[in-house]
């Protein structure tokens, strides 16, 4: 019931929002700034050029939603551009997703706990092993992982065959198992 | 056997397999030890992803004001015509007028042609058509007789003039479905979502 609510109030929102009203717009960024950042860092890897990308991301998305379908997923269509709009950004700085010194938010940090300091290092080495991907593999494990999309979803959202997000996401998984085997999996850590 | 098991290790983990497949995944699981251990490594693969800690972002706030102010303007040129509106309408509908109008025309010209040949309208020599009189004119240019005398000639005659009213009103008829198809295309592209004019990289 309330989230027949939250999409009827989304749909209103879209409507309002294609007609130029700004502070409707402004709703529905606040209601999707956080998957949009937390996927687009994923794929860069930076925290500062994954809010610069995120701001592009909301930007076309203002330019183009007079076009956009209200039916149709809103959060599906930002991660579309969002994964566009970041892997541009990538190809231009020669698919260099994170330099090391962009990643100084996790080595900056002040050293606490043992624990909490192995899990920054840990952020570090996951981080380097998911930029490592090919790109096109990159864009399905994160739209997967963190966009928590399903592969149906992540078909229509990369335009490609169901059989092909499979296939991608097999191989992006089995290259992080073999980068974070040696250096993290243990076989106490399991959560599940 | 275990290669087939593998490749949909991870579609059974996000709880994409179904039916057979999935059924198919569950017994051999129980009976593999390999696959078991395969799995439970990708398991603890997917919470590694899922524990990362993310930095700390630009509050919400803070961005949705800063991208307020970035927001370009919209002009109404940017708004897509809506499919109801009259002009929309109004392009079929001029068409179909169009199409009963030729279908009209061409049906009392057929009609009157019948008349004619059948005789009926003898005495009305102003619906002879120019057709029929430049093959009367040939026929006695080239073989110097006249056509009323040579049935051969009057069938190819009466054939001809067939000819071209049933081209003619062919081609009217094309012209016209060719127009609405396009102008359903026209409205079947601009109702359909646009892609993004952004490339999209696979």
């Amino acid at each position: 019931m309330a989230l027949n609510q939250s999409a009827e109030t989304e749909q209103r929102l879209i409507e309002q929002a294609q007609n130029g009203d700004r502070s409707a717009y402004g709703e529905l960024v606040r209601r999707h700034y956080s998957g949009v950042v937390n996927v687009v860092y994923r794929l860069c890897g930076d925290a500062h050029l994954a809010e610069d990308m995120a701001q592009e991301t909301f930007l076309r998305a203002w330019v183009h939603l007079p076009t956009f379908q209200p039916q149709s997923s809103l959060r599906n269509w930002l991660y579309r551009i969002a994964v566009n709009a970041s892997l541009d950004v990538l190809r231009r700085e020669h698919e260099a997703p994170v330099e090391d010194e962009k990643m100084q938010w996790l080595r900056d940090q002040a050293p606490g706990p043992e624990a909490a300091l192995i899990q920054k290092e840990q952020a570090l080495l996951i981080q380097q092993a998911i930029n490592a991907l090919p790109e096109a593999a990159r864009s399905v494990l994160v739209l997967r992982e963190y966009g928590e999309l399903s592969y149906q979803e992540i078909a229509a959202v990369l335009d490609i065959p169901i059989g092909t997000v499979m296939s991608r996401l097999n191989y992006a998984r089995n290259r992080l198992r073999e980068v974070l085997q040696a250096q993290i999996l243990q076989p106490e850590y399991d959560y599940a | 056997m275990h290669d087939n098991i593998r490749n949909l290790l991870n579609a059974y983990l996000d709880g994409e397999l179904h039916g057979t497949r999935l059924l198919e995944v569950k017994m051999h699981l129980a009976s593999c030890e390999t696959c078991r251990e395969e799995l439970k490594t990708l398991r603890q693969v997917l919470n590694l992803l899922h524990d990362t800690p993310t930095p700390a972002f630009l509050p919400v706030e803070r961005f949705v004001a800063n991208l307020t102010l970035n927001l370009p303007r919209r002009t109404l040129a940017d708004r897509p015509p809506k499919p109801g509106s009259p002009v929309w309408w109004l392009v079929p509908a001029v068409l179909m007028a169009a199409w009963f109008f030729a279908k009209t025309v061409f049906t009392l010209t057929s009609v009157v042609t019948a008349a004619n040949t059948a005789g009926l309208l003898e005495n009305v020599s102003w619906l002879n058509s120019e057709q029929q009189w430049l093959w009367i004119s040939m026929a006695q240019t080239v073989f110097g007789i006249e056509t009323e005398t040579h049935p051969l000639l009057s069938t190819l005659n009466e054939v001809s003039v067939f000819g071209i009213n049933w081209f003619n009103g062919f081609l009217w008829q094309a012209a016209i479905v060719l127009l609405y198809w396009g102008w359903l295309t026209v409205w079947w592209i601009r109702r359909r979502p646009r892609p993004l004019p952004v490339t999209l990289h696979r």
